[in-house]
């Protein structure tokens, strides 16, 4: 479902993603980890069709990224790492524009629209602008619209930061069960548990390259031990004057 | 103090890096065209002059500090009195009032264009300090309109009603239909003339039609299986709508040509070169040559089709929809390359 060869992206003289290449089937849940700066989001970007790759290709379901670029919009879903919102826009009003875009009709967009507010917990502040909304509403408003649409595959970058425990378990459960009927997602994720809870891909990329790639079950230790050792083992630095009297 | 300085020398390079009024002014329509006519001016265009160009510069330096670090850091009150009273100093506005008060005592000035000045920067300084609605918030219930396009031109509608330009087209449309009711009869040359004033005073929003949208705006028109000239037309619709209404009172086909003409010429800089705005500021062209195309431009189609013939209209919508299959292209050939 989602296919790339030798992607790269340069930015002047720094490699930001080098040489990716990946194949994730439907109905995966890929999880995409590394540290901040690794290139995970500008390998979303480029998958998405937001950003142009240096070289290589990218192909989503079926269709090539950079030849078809509004086909493949209408296929996919996204949580860009900016999360895509309007300020001038309600919670709900983002919704409303995201089915009418996506072709579905009034009546349909309208009961997606209540479900996914009602899933959300999102009704209250249905009406609240994404100008004022916490960075919570705001990134539930931007998961939403990447659903609504019923996509073939959802990109997500970095779902589960910011939202509350519950919220978080609720996505994950839809996530999961979209999964189960075909939907294939592609997501970044820091929060190692919530990685290990959902993946049935793990792909793991440092400086820009996949230094891992295996379905989640064929890991040799725990995510985060595997982690830890192949992306990047924590030093804490001792700070001596931490906790020190106040000269 | 050492406190205190450290304070001030934050807010001051905040304050320098962060203003972006004069060069905003440069590149508005409104204010080149009234520099132009200064030397003609009365007290009105006087009172214009002031609010264009000391309302948006005479900010509170102090609000470059998020209120919340202010009230976090260990300052005493007597240190809160003294950035509260030094703070204001770093504006260069607060230093042009005292030397106006100066030239105001020597007679070089009148005291009442003294007092003028310093009530708009002072209500420019209080203003700032309020808690401004975010444009959509005060414009909640903006019209719906048919098609998917709604939404969008909702959206759009209410980042207009956000800018400056919109408040001061809306006192020379309000003030001259007033003056149309109440006051002796006028040739309908002068309701022309400021027919074109109205849609100057907008035109430069029609060269910065995304200046609003933020980064996530801009990412999400990327990601919405949409055209580029249906993105660009729901833009233009609000353009349109407000301009519409604003010149009703006064020479509507001529203000609406005009219109017209202010969006074709403004699609350039607004797709290929978008750059961001403030709100509940003056809008900043791509430069005051262009400004001055545009305003050019735009004065003579809206003459034409005042003093010759209402068939100019039909050149002028020729022209926008030309723009707007054009730079619709352009929009899409430039998706996936960033802004």
């Amino acid at each position: 479902m989602i296919s790339c060869r030798n992607l790269t992206r340069r930015y002047g003289n720094f490699t930001a993603v080098d040489g990716l290449n990946l194949e994730v089937d439907m109905g995966a849940i890929c999880v995409f980890l590394g540290p901040n700066g690794a290139g995970k989001s500008t390998t979303v970007k480029m998958l998405t069709g937001l950003l142009p790759p240096t070289s290589g290709t990218v192909e989503v379901c079926g269709l090539d990224a950079a030849a078809n670029p509004r086909e493949l919009k209408r296929r996919i879903g996204v949580l860009p790492e900016d999360l895509g919102l309007f300020d001038d826009l309600t919670v709900e009003e983002h919704l409303l524009l995201t089915g009418a875009v996506y072709g579905l009709d009034r009546q349909e967009t309208h009961r997606r629209t209540t479900q996914l507010l009602h899933a959300l917990s999102l009704e209250h502040g249905r009406h609240t602008f994404a100008a004022s909304c916490s960075h919570g509403m705001r990134k539930k408003t931007s998961f939403a619209m990447a659903l609504l649409p019923n996509p073939q595959v959802l990109f997500l970058d970095e779902p589960f930061e910011a939202v509350d425990p519950v919220t978080s378990k609720i996505m994950r459960d839809l996530l999961q069960a979209a999964a189960r009927r075909g939907v294939t997602v592609f997501l970044t994720a820091h929060i190692l548990s919530v990685a290990e809870e959902i993946a049935t891909q793990i792909v793991m990329i440092r400086k820009g390259k996949i230094v891992w790639n295996s379905p989640a079950g064929e890991l040799p230790q725990s995510l985060e031990a595997h982690y830890f050792d192949l992306v990047e083992s924590p030093v804490v630095e001792e700070l001596e004057w931490l906790g020190s009297p106040p000269s | 103090m050492a406190r205190l300085a450290a304070i001030l020398g934050a807010v001051w390079r905040a304050f320098q890096r962060g203003e972006k009024s004069i060069a905003s002014l440069a590149g508005n329509n409104f204010f080149l065209v009234a520099v132009f006519f200064l030397g003609k001016a009365g007290s009105f265009l006087f009172l214009i002059m002031g609010l264009v160009v000391l309302f948006p510069l005479s900010t509170d330096p102090l609000r470059k500090i998020p209120p919340s670090r202010l009230a976090l850091w260990p300052l005493d009150k007597r240190e809160h009195l003294l950035l509260r009273a030094i703070s204001p100093w770093v504006n260069p506005m607060t230093w042009a009032i005292v030397a106006l008060a100066l030239w105001a005592l020597r007679g070089s000035v009148t005291i009442g264009l003294w007092g003028l000045a310093a009530g708009l920067v002072a209500a420019g300084f209080v203003i700032s300090e309020l808690p401004l609605p975010r444009g959509a918030t005060m414009w909640r219930r903006v019209p719906h309109f048919p098609g998917e396009l709604d939404q969008l031109v909702r959206k759009n509608l209410r980042e207009m009603l956000s800018t400056l330009d919109f408040y001061c087209a809306l006192l020379l449309s309000l003030s001259t239909a007033l003056y149309r009711v109440f006051g002796p009869p006028l040739p309908s040359e002068a309701f022309m003339a400021m027919t074109v004033l109205v849609v100057i005073a907008l035109s430069s929003y029609a060269q910065c039609l995304f200046g609003l949208d933020g980064e996530g705006g801009w990412s999400r028109y990327r990601l919405l299986p949409m055209s580029g000239w249906r993105i660009l037309a729901a833009k233009d619709a609000a353009f349109l709508l407000v301009v519409a209404v604003l010149v009703a009172p006064l020479a509507p086909l001529a203000g609406l040509g005009a219109g017209f003409v202010a969006l074709a010429m403004g699609r350039r800089p607004s797709v290929l070169d978008p750059r961001p705005q403030t709100r509940w500021r003056f809008s900043a062209g791509a430069s005051p040559v262009y400004g001055i195309g545009q305003v050019v431009s735009m004065a003579f189609a809206a003459s034409a089709i005042f003093l010759t013939s209402w068939l100019i209209f039909l050149p002028c919508v020729a022209l926008w929809a030309g723009s707007l299959w054009w730079y619709g292209q352009k929009m899409e050939e430039r998706e996936g390359g960033g802004r």
